[in-house]
């Protein structure tokens, strides 16, 4: 038996722990630069507004029911997922942290008498612990867990906690269940199945696996198998490190300036090398981009982007940020106003198993090695700002976060105040 | 309250007071393999995960040990009793009082008998109470 515990609606849910009485009234979590939703409670799904919608189309909807808008506050957010793990793991040795809000567990091999009133009782745990709400589904593979823990926030009687595993049972419930919604079935597929006649997750597990292999490859058999109770995504709890890392922000105004954009961008490098070096990898490929504000349709657009390929896997700060910076300066287009830029670094590998090249000067690569190291204890030690590059220029990256809550968990200047008068 | 840095309750990060050093000549210290330490942290966090931190503003509970920007360590996971300290949430704002449960009612009692004004308040159905966390632990400056 596999459990997934999904939070529902994490960052709002997040933005309720210290604020009790936001409990029944809307609220949404903009995304970095208070531009779109990116969490509605259920009473403001229920208003309509959707996800990733832009602040400036659902204003009238906000300011007519008062829905309590908050900038994102991932210090806090991020410190009541790791109490969710925590607590998820007093139950269970394994847990596999899937995204911010959604973890597995394994619950093979443990004496579990009762799967419902245990999946019940860790989403009661979780509430107690955390005041976080989490939904537990439970069921024989990951991808009917996942939907298990679905049907606890559409029925509120479930009490958080379903178990979902007797034939019947999970044949009535994938009947009603769009397999569009299906964990690893993508928008492309979707596109596919419904051209063939298959809507429902239950149609999908009626094709035959030769025909499911010749349409969607080995990953849409292991989907189907596992829809039909045979376990064949395994619980990744070894820590491999991820295969491409992402930084990218919206800003809070247009840049139009090459110079400005160039420190953005040098600022979202040097966030990508922190992750990579926390991780020991080394990267082999990067992609740097950036976009116009598509919804300002009265406005020029363009999309710019460019990968660059390292001769050698590097993790070097001053090769990855100044490949980034000259990048950017060569697809560079002025006339338009800039709203949002990233950095992806993908190809990631082990650092102990970069190959050197025949033709590298060992000298300036210890050096190097020296260099980079020298600065990830710099930042241990004083803080991510303590150093960077000149080419980041002052590193504040131009976002509003005008709504944030307090760090209530993570700063001591920021810890909620009891009055007791 | 002066500037304070920033903390996350970690296991990995305890305040931790260790009696040996680093030897430079001479014989090596016997005590250089015990790794016996006192780790505040360890102390005063038993639930790291239902572990919260609130600040006291206000002079209600003089009596019960809390002054003004004193910190308080609340732990979810203990399921409020009878006489606990707690952080409660009634009708919209927070509060700390001495928690009365009995069989029929639950009353908030102040502890701070020289001012009249600060009166037990007994929870009827018309308030909405939310009995937040218990109160283990006060941090306050000597």
């Amino acid at each position: 038996m596999f459990a997934l515990a999904d939070c529902n609606n994490f960052f709002v849910s997040c933005e309720r722990v210290f604020r009790p009485e936001l409990n029944g009234r809307p609220v949404i979590v903009l995304s970095n630069n208070d531009g779109c939703a990116i969490a509605r409670s259920n009473e403001a799904k229920a208003l309509g507004i959707k996800m990733g919608a832009p602040m400036f189309k659902i204003r009238d909807i906000v300011r007519k029911h008062n829905v309590e808008v908050f900038s994102g506050n991932m210090a806090l957010y991020g410190d009541m997922s790791k109490r969710v793990r925590w607590t998820l793991e007093e139950f269970v040795p394994f847990i596999e942290v899937y995204s911010i809000d959604e973890a597995f567990m394994d619950l093979r091999g443990m004496n579990i008498s009762d799967y419902d009133a245990f999946a019940k009782e860790v989403s009661a745990r979780c509430w107690r612990n955390v005041a976080i709400p989490v939904s537990v589904g439970v069921s024989h593979t990951k991808t009917l867990a996942k939907i298990a823990a679905s049907l606890c926030k559409k029925y509120p009687k479930l009490r958080g906690g379903c178990y979902m595993a007797r034939e019947q049972d999970i044949e009535k419930v994938l009947r009603k269940y769009p397999v569009g919604d299906v964990w690893g079935i993508g928008r492309k597929s979707v596109a596919k199945l419904t051209d063939m006649g298959v809507h429902t997750a239950w149609n999908f597990t009626r094709l035959s696996e030769g025909l499911v292999r010749s349409i969607f490859g080995l990953t849409g058999v292991r989907t189907w198998r596992e829809l039909r109770g045979e376990s064949c995504v395994e619980l990744d709890d070894r820590d491999e490190g991820r295969q491409s890392i992402c930084v990218s922000r919206s800003f809070s105004h247009e840049i139009t300036d090459c110079a400005e954009l160039s420190e953005q961008v040098a600022t979202f490098a040097a966030q990508v090398i922190e992750k990579l070096r926390a991780q020991h990898s080394a990267c082999v490929e990067m992609v740097v981009f950036a976009s116009t504000n598509r919804f300002r349709e009265d406005e020029p657009q363009t999309a710019l982007s460019r990968a660059v390929l390292f001769d050698v896997a590097t993790s070097d700060h001053r090769k990855i940020i100044s490949s980034a910076v000259h990048s950017l300066r060569d697809i560079f287009r002025s006339g338009y106003g800039y709203k949002k830029a990233g950095v992806v670094i993908t190809k990631l590998i082990p650092e102990s198993g970069v190959v050197h090249s025949l033709f590298e000067d060992g000298r300036a690569r210890e050096k190097e090695v020296k260099l980079s190291s020298m600065l990830d204890n710099i930042k241990h030690s004083f803080g991510r700002d303590a150093v960077r590059f000149a080419s980041q220029g002052s590193g504040k990256v131009a976002s509003a976060h005008e709504r944030q809550s307090p760090h209530y968990t993570t700063l001591w200047s920021d810890i909620p105040t009891v009055k007791i008068e | 309250m002066e500037k304070l840095q920033p903390y996350m309750i970690d296991s990995e990060s305890s305040a931790e007071f260790t009696l040996c050093g680093e030897v430079k000549a001479g014989f090596p210290s016997p005590a250089e393999d015990i790794s016996e330490k006192l780790d505040l942290v360890k102390l005063l966090v038993r639930h790291r995960a239902s572990t919260f931190f609130f600040r006291v503003s206000g002079v209600s509970m003089v009596e019960a040990d809390m002054d003004e920007g004193d910190i308080l360590i609340v732990d979810r996971s203990i399921e409020p009793y009878n006489n606990c300290k707690a952080v409660c949430f009634i009708d919209g704002e927070y509060t700390v009082k001495r928690v009365e449960i009995s069989d029929h009612e639950i009353r908030l009692m102040p502890a701070n008998e020289r001012v009249k004004k600060y009166k037990p308040i007994i929870v009827t159905p018309d308030n909405t109470l939310i009995i937040w966390g218990v109160v283990t632990y006060i941090i306050k400056r000597a």
